[in-house]
């Protein structure tokens, strides 16, 4: 073992001891909607490109600083609306297939190190044509137990504001604005020499504009309240040489939403040098309270409904394969990953399947260095 | 919710067993982080938070939509 791995505290921050930076270059592919769902637009769904950037160092004894940069290019059309006839699937209308945009993240963080306790500030700016958002986030560790348990408390608070495109062509609203405040608190314990378990709980307040600004009719709530538990555990199993990933997520909101996420990982080592990481994630959620099955013009546009199928019911699978090969002071990485979603996977889904549900393929390089 | 995570603490707390710091090399591997590809985690976070209801981790959020 060696003297780095000695010095470690485990799982509470520890100041970096190199310069360490990373790239990864991702592209994202929806498959396309099946044209018999179509009303009218496109059936062209979305493909993004994403070019990822983080670089950390150590300043001084006790501090460091990061970067993370990402720059996203899309292209593709997304759904307007959906409409349900008695008696007969719902279909969707789509936008137009010209929708280009990209996005920008920049966030720079600092952390200041102690022999026990840990304290890291950072800001992130988000800017597209028409959303952009700013964020503040701070973050402290305290280990107790001779290091063995660790108290992390995250605070954060994000602005955002949004300008549509095209507001007058189609009465979109022009401008909007939305906070975001959030709070966080884990507890990571490690719970012998090969295992780890951190479980924590979220609450994030919405305030402002949160409906779709592009969907023909979505008309939601003002405040949002999320609260989420997570549970993740780590455990290494030696005589195979491989380490085992869980986690686990139950979620709650005031649209009426609960969800359920698992995911697990097998980090086996082939070689030395080279790690095969098989995955696989199950997702459920039930519909939203206002979640209708298609548009209703005949409601005031003063009652809630959305047909978006992000708040319908149902279930996601994704299939994951990374391979990793590593040497002392770099690694090279690629990793795919399959998603299906269904309302038939779900475990409270909706009455009949949203046609907008995605599938998609994910497929990434990565490169990481030590200096 | 809030009992769960305490149940969960006190699970941590009476599972714990006592690893001095010359037996934590396991646990110091790339492989046993929690987030052991901070790119991937955050990619795989947009992704989700884009395209399902849910969001909310153990880690504070970041910023922006990126939604369809």
């Amino acid at each position: 073992m060696s003297s780095a791995a000695l010095a470690l505290p485990a799982f509470s921050a520890a100041p970096p001891d190199q310069i360490q930076f990373g790239l990864k270059t991702t592209a994202y592919r929806e498959s396309d909607q099946d044209s018999g769902t179509v009303l009218a637009g496109s059936d062209q769904r979305y493909d993004i490109n994403v070019n990822q950037f983080y670089l950390i160092t150590p300043v001084g004894r006790n501090w460091s600083f990061a970067v993370d940069l990402s720059h996203e290019s899309m292209s593709g059309a997304s759904p307007w609306g959906t409409l349900a006839a008695v008696g007969a699937d719902s279909q969707l209308v789509m936008s137009g297939a010209t929708i280009e945009e990209a996005r920008n993240e920049l966030s720079l963080g600092a952390t200041r190190y102690f022999e026990r306790s840990s304290f890291a500030v950072s800001l992130t700016r988000s800017k597209e044509n028409d959303y952009e958002a700013d964020a503040l986030a701070v973050n402290a560790e305290w280990d107790f137990n001779d290091k063995l348990s660790t108290l992390a408390l995250g605070l954060s608070y994000s602005s955002d504001e949004l300008e549509p495109t095209d507001a007058l062509m189609f009465g979109r609203v022009s401008s909007e604005t939305k906070q975001s405040r959030s709070l966080s608190l884990g507890w990571t314990q490690v719970l012998s020499r090969s295992s780890v378990l951190q479980s924590g709980f979220s609450i994030t307040d919405h305030r402002g504009y949160l409906s779709d600004p592009y969907k023909l009719r979505d008309i939601r709530p003002d405040q949002r309240l999320e609260t989420a538990i997570n549970v993740r555990y780590r455990h290494f199993i030696e005589p195979v040489n491989s380490s085992l990933h869980l986690d686990y997520r139950f979620y709650r909101d005031d649209f009426g939403i609960r969800s359920h996420t698992l995911r697990g990982a097998w980090y086996q080592n082939l070689t030395s040098q080279f790690q095969l990481i098989p995955s696989m994630r199950y997702y459920s959620q039930n519909q939203a309270d206002f979640y209708v099955a298609g548009d209703n013009y005949g409601l005031a546009d003063t009652v809630f409904q959305s047909s978006d199928y992000r708040l319908s019911g149902f279930g996601a699978l994704t299939f994951g394969l990374q391979g990793r090969f590593s040497r002392r002071d770099w690694s090279v990485s690629v990793n795919f990953e399959r998603y299906l979603s269904s309302a038939s996977y779900g475990l409270d889904a909706s009455a009949s399947e949203h046609p907008g549900l995605l599938q998609f393929n994910l497929l990434s390089l990565g490169f990481d260095i030590k200096l | 919710m809030n009992k769960l995570l305490v149940i969960s603490v006190v699970f941590c707390l009476s599972g714990c067993q006592a690893v001095e710091p010359w037996q934590r090399g396991l646990l110091a591997r790339p492989e046993m982080q929690l987030e052991p590809d901070r790119l991937q985690a955050k990619l795989n976070s947009q992704v989700y938070f884009s395209n399902e209801a849910s969001s909310g981790s153990n880690d504070v959020a970041g910023a922006g939509c990126g939604c369809n």
